[in-house]
């Protein structure tokens, strides 16, 4: 076959999937920069021109900040509880017995199921009343918090069903990352006597480290665009639990402010597509390390 | 040392699957068992005339799982039919996606195209993207095109969004079939597309399955663009069921339990035939082991 025509053959394969995410990613992202500018509504036709009206009431209102601060806190202590967790639990599943692969398949089952359905079912577990939590916590004469009402508790309460969805995730990598690190290493660490804390912060530590931060990186892009679970256990309009995602969702479908929550989205989305940059950037050097 | 690590294990099994073990309890009870101040979890088989069990003990029905065929106040359609919504648009959004994913990982893994590596970093960073941050323009052309609250509507989307998982996926796969099988192909003078899908896909059929399967489990499990699309129509599990909160007859636990089990019994199925490439699943092919 002839240069030229292979090239364009090679387009022929890759356009279908990039129009479709064209239009599907470039087409909204430019449509809400322009739909930020009016006054449009969701169930009105038509629109008038705002100017940066829409943005002015954003960057003063208090109600985003907080949901910033809130989405920022909650993707912080996620990613932090479920990789320290994760990787304890990996350290632990690490020696080869028996029953070991079963239990581990069986430990990442929480990981592969629908955040919204799963999280509409733990309600009945945290409830306040005859929740089996507060049950099984009377029985061992602790507190029997309101989880899911309580104002202190209830960004608790989302948190601590992440971490119980995504802990299997961090274990997954962490899992891999312990493998990947040479047996040779602790065989001469233990000729040359090295004590066991020793061997872990200067041999297992830093070689997992790369693929940590991967699995931090994902997890946090993930976690970032927190909805489902928000939605299931207090709805999008709680002021101790809105994140970003469901703030959006009050605005634009509760209240119907298609042109004011399009300049929430637009600010939203450049935050998301920073960390997208880094997260790129760091899977490009690693990718470029390990060749 | 050993101690410890049954312990963290121990502790850790607990917690990752006694909700699991609760979810299938609660599908058997009654709706009076599942808001018992006394937690029941023994589950007995009722005896007619024998009375009530004592507590903690409850007497198992099927009960549940009998009424996902009714239609729950505040609903217009039964959980199988949100269920069967659910089918086909996950069946054919990640037939797509598979399809052009491969297309397009071969693409990207055998041909020179100018800028593949930021196209393919682009195709990742759509996974980025929040749902409710990109929805309203995608409700407003719908609404022309009437595609709100159908399964085509979904299936478009769903394969949109699950394009990067399945390009980045499948790209890792096909790197790793051996080019020599094709220059031997090209040299017979077979058509490059004859050995695109006599050499390229049955080499790269298990990870087709793979890639399907993950598609189709986070077409299966998405909630965002459901709830914001398809409220009336072709409504989804996740959505059908987060509808459900705030009914004034309280929640229907034990057929929110029956349900729930009836969707995710799929899933783990799946899950346990990719384990062993689970890793690469959810890193999207970054991490190959």
């Amino acid at each position: 076959m002839t240069a030229p025509r292979r090239e364009m053959l090679g387009y022929a394969f890759v356009a279908p999937t990039l129009v479709f995410l064209v239009a599907f990613n470039v087409f909204p992202l430019a449509y809400n920069l322009v739909l930020g500018f009016t006054d449009a509504e969701l169930v009105a036709r038509g629109f008038e021109w705002r100017g940066t009206a829409n943005y002015g009431r954003v960057f003063a209102d208090p109600e985003f900040a907080q949901a910033l601060r809130r989405t920022g806190l909650f993707v912080a202590s996620a990613v932090a509880i479920e990789l320290v967790l994760g990787f304890v639990v990996a350290l632990a599943l690490r020696a080869r017995f028996r029953g070991r692969d079963v239990l581990l398949t069986a430990l990442l089952v929480p990981m592969m199921l629908s955040p919204a359905v799963i999280g509409l079912f733990w309600n009945l577990i945290l409830d306040g009343n005859y929740g089996v939590l507060n049950q099984a916590l009377g029985a061992l004469g602790l507190a029997e918090p309101q989880w899911t009402t309580d104002s202190d508790f209830k960004f608790l309460s989302i948190l601590l069903i992440d971490v119980w969805m995504w802990t299997p995730f961090m274990l997954l990598i962490s899992l891999a990352a312990l493998n990947s690190i040479p047996g040779t290493l602790y065989e001469a660490a233990e000729v040359d006597r090295a004590g066991r804390w020793t061997v872990f912060r200067r041999i297992t530590l830093p070689l997992c480290a790369p693929l940590l931060g991967l699995a931090a990186l994902l997890r946090a892009t993930d976690a970032l665009k927190q909805f489902d679970l928000v939605m299931a256990v207090t709805g999008p309009n709680d002021e101790r639990t809105q994140t970003v995602s469901t703030l959006l969702y009050q605005v634009l479908f509760r209240d119907g402010k298609l042109g004011l929550g399009s300049a929430y989205a637009c600010l939203a989305l450049v935050l998301v597509i920073a960390l997208a940059t880094v997260f790129t950037r760091y899977l490009d050097t690693l990718a470029r390390r390990s060749t | 040392m050993k101690a410890l690590r049954v312990l963290v294990l121990a502790a850790w099994a607990l917690v990752a699957l006694l909700p699991l073990v609760w979810l299938g309890l609660t599908s058997l009870k009654t709706r009076a068992d599942t808001i018992r101040q006394e937690a029941r979890f023994v589950p007995v088989l009722a005896r007619p005339g024998a009375g009530e069990p004592e507590a903690p003990a409850f007497a198992a029905t099927l009960e549940a799982y009998g009424k996902l065929g009714e239609v729950h106040i505040g609903a217009e359609q039964s959980f199988w039919q949100h269920l069967g919504h659910s089918l086909v648009i996950a069946f054919f959004s990640t037939v797509a996606s598979v399809l052009l994913g491969t297309f397009a990982a071969y693409g990207f893994s055998r041909f020179r195209i100018a800028g593949a590596k930021d196209w393919l970093f682009f195709v990742l960073s759509t996974r980025f993207m929040p749902p409710l941050a990109v929805v309203v323009p995608i409700l407003l052309v719908y609404r022309r095109l009437e595609l709100g609250g159908t399964h085509l509507g979904l299936v478009l989307l769903y394969t949109a969004f699950n394009l990067s998982l399945a390009v980045w996926l499948m790209k890792g796969f096909i790197d790793e079939i051996p080019r020599a099988y094709e220059e031997a192909a090209e040299v017979d003078g077979y058509p490059l597309l004859a050995a695109f899908w006599r050499i390229i896909v049955p080499q790269a059929a298990t990870g087709m399955a793979v890639t399907a399967v993950f598609c189709l489990i986070s077409a299966w499990n998405e909630y965002g663009f459901a709830l914001t699309l398809n409220h009336s129509g072709a409504i989804t599990v996740p959505a059908y069921f987060a509808g459900l909160q705030g009914s004034i007859e309280g929640m229907p636990w034990p057929q929110v339990a029956a349900g729930a089990l009836v969707f995710v019994v799929p899933i783990v199925v799946f899950t346990v035939l990719v384990r062993k490439h689970l890793l690469r699943g959810v890193t999207f092919g970054t991490i190959k082991q």
